[in-house]
């Protein structure tokens, strides 16, 4: 065998292998997409179960009253904007303030980078705080309090 | 308790990472045997020019003459790699790795190979150990942000740091007052040659991503009309199109039309990306098309860039005088490497029998597109386009994934720096716009470049971590 059709030999199984390996990505890709849609199918099915409520105890400066109950799916987002799980329209409040998820039966607290901040029972909740059923939680200047 | 943690870490191990690098360590390793039999062969028919010996399978030399010493260096790594992600983020992305593993092997190997070509013997092992670093400095990342907020709350901080860095980077070719020099972009520190506008760039998608998310509802409500356009209240945008003068402007200064042209189309892609409003983009584009005409009158070496598009190459033999010393001397580069293209047809030359190195000038970094067409061919470049493809698909499907406006903002953007650099550097090689000097990730040789991605590599997988644990909390 000369050596010219050995290195021919060789180009051809680089490029062989070059679009094996973009097979190979593109089926890994394909199954994770196949993956994540039943997944979103079932959880369309249902929606967020709810977890726990945010109730009212002080509405502050705003026009919200107390005793109002927000319901609370796993993951929470509280802020101005429209995206938001929960929507309160005060100028205190910034286009995103809060972030509440639930975890191994417990729920955590983070600020979203907001203004007037986020407070776990008067704590500051710069990084992600835990919370119980019954703790108090200040958005801004509104105060609620974590029930199940 | 031993047992059951080593079961965990082996149920959780990123199998489908290791198994998709799998073909790539086999790419590398037969590329490296063939560049060993291309130089060997080289130097048999060189020497022995006066008797040439009959060339055959049986003279190849032994295995213990081929040592893919660099490959293993890099093999080992990428493998060290899957080891930590496994062990302490196993929910990470697991398809970034071995595309971007084998894309920056390839580029190891190009300039393995390039670097005799173009006179420099060690430029091969350097980019070896840039690699390695940038892969040690993306861990670093992965590991080191451990919150995202840092990131978005710092926004005017990271701004600020990266204007310094340009700025000190002008004062320097001011000082040297040789803007004509292709390194007049570079800080030296002692033996590092720095290119600072590669990190600003990361620095500018920080800033976009944490301004446009904070400001997201006003941009979209868009209150300033200006006949059928509505744009937003500038006052809002004027942080935004402060930062954007600022770094154009700097690049105008230094002569990077590439890098200015990079910095404004991840300004729009943001801006439609934060927005979702066409007509913004439309409206960016025609200033840019503007700004564009004004610059290409007033400015000498904005026209001489353009003036390449206009070769009627085909038509070589019937050129005139002038259009001949053109391509000669200022059109030499992109000239050249069409030819390096054309010779590469469509199997290529083989890897480490083209002549791409001798005859393209830079062919180690701007032109490396036209040394990779020459010698792995039409089939080569397609199944590289494909692999910058899918970096940039899964980029964007760890954006869509990611839970909040800055994290997506910020995963898309930096997906964007990818997707507009490398079309804007594979479209100067094919003289389908100016060429300018700004590299092809991961395949270019150069430091910076592969550092600044592999950081942006390190920022995606930990985005695609972060989403992944909050999905995990749901569940």
């Amino acid at each position: 065998m000369t050596l010219d059709v050995f290195l021919f030999i060789l180009r051809l199984l680089f490029i062989v292998l070059l679009y094996l390996f973009l097979m190979q990505v593109v089926i890994a890709i394909t199954r994770d997409l196949r993956k994540t849609a039943t997944a979103s199918d079932n959880s369309t099915n249902q929606a967020p179960p709810v977890v726990g409520h945010l109730i009212v105890v002080d509405s502050g400066p705003s026009t919200i009253l107390p005793g109002t109950r927000f319901d609370l799916s796993p993951q929470t987002t509280i802020g101005r904007g429209p995206t938001n799980s929960i929507q309160l329209v005060d100028n205190f409040i910034s286009s995103e303030h809060t972030r509440l998820w639930f975890r191994n039966g417990l729920w955590y607290v983070q600020d979203a980078g907001s203004t007037n901040g986020t407070y776990v029972n008067s704590q500051p909740a710069r990084e992600a705080l835990a919370a119980r059923f019954g703790d108090i939680i200040q958005v801004g200047f509104i105060r609620f309090k974590l029930a199940q | 308790m031993q047992a059951n943690m080593n079961s965990g870490i082996l149920r959780r191990y990123r199998w489908k990472e290791l198994g998709l690098l799998i073909i790539p360590f086999l790419i590398l390793m037969l590329e490296m045997v063939q560049l060993a039999i291309a130089q060997f062969f080289q130097t048999q028919t060189t020497t022995n020019s006066q008797h040439p010996i009959p060339i055959s399978t049986a003279i190849l030399p032994s295995i213990r003459d081929l040592v893919p010493v660099p490959v293993f260096g890099l093999i080992v790594a990428l493998i060290l790699v899957n080891l930590l992600l496994s062990i302490f983020f196993p929910k990470a992305d697991q398809l970034l790795l071995p595309l971007v593993g084998l894309m920056s092997g390839i580029g190891v190997l190009m300039a393995l190979r390039l670097g005799p070509d173009v006179g420099d013997s060690l430029l091969g092992t350097r980019q070896l150990v840039w690699v390695i670093l940038g892969l040690i400095l993306c861990m670093a990342t992965v590991f080191g942000l451990r919150n995202m907020n840092w990131l978005k709350r710092y926004k005017y901080t990271w701004a600020l740091l990266g204007i310094f860095l340009v700025a000190l980077t002008i004062i320097n070719a001011l000082r040297v007052k040789n803007l004509n020099s292709p390194t007049h972009d570079q800080l030296n520190f002692g033996p590092l040659n720095l290119q600072p506008s590669e990190l600003l760039k990361i620095f500018i998608v920080i800033f976009f991503a944490a301004y446009l998310s904070e400001n997201r509802d006003v941009l979209t409500e868009g209150n300033l009309r200006i006949g059928p356009l509505r744009l937003p209240p500038l006052r809002t945008l004027g942080p935004i199109l402060l930062m954007l003068a600022i770094s154009l402007l700097l690049f105008l200064v230094i002569r990077e039309l590439g890098l200015a042209l990079l910095i404004y189309g991840i300004f729009l892609s943001m801006i439609y990306l934060g927005s979702g409003k066409l007509s913004y983009v439309i409206g960016g584009l025609l200033l840019f098309i503007a700004l564009g005409f004004i610059g290409f009158k007033l400015f000498g070496y904005v026209q001489a860039r353009f003036a390449v598009l206009s070769l009627d190459v085909v038509n070589w033999q019937n050129w005139s005088q002038p259009t001949q010393d053109f391509a000669r001397n200022g059109a030499l580069q992109v000239v050249q490497g069409l030819i390096a293209l054309a010779n590469g047809g469509v199997l290529g030359a083989g890897f480490g029998l083209g002549h791409t190195g001798t005859f393209v000038p830079v062919a180690q970094s701007d032109m490396v597109f036209t040394a990779l067409g020459e010698e792995f061919g039409l089939a080569g470049l397609f199944a590289i386009i494909g692999i910058y493809l899918l970096i940039i698909y899964r980029g964007f499907r760890i954006a869509i994934e990611a839970s909040d406006e800055f994290n997506q903002l910020l995963a898309a953007g930096l997906t964007s720096i990818f997707a507009i650099q490398t079309f804007i550097i594979i479209a100067g090689n094919m003289k389908f716009l100016p060429l300018t000097g700004i590299p092809l990730p991961f395949l270019s040789y150069g430091g910076s470049s592969i550092i600044a991605n592999f950081i942006i590599i390190g920022i995606l997988l930990r985005i695609s971590y972060n989403t992944a644990m909050e999905r995990e909390g749901l569940a």
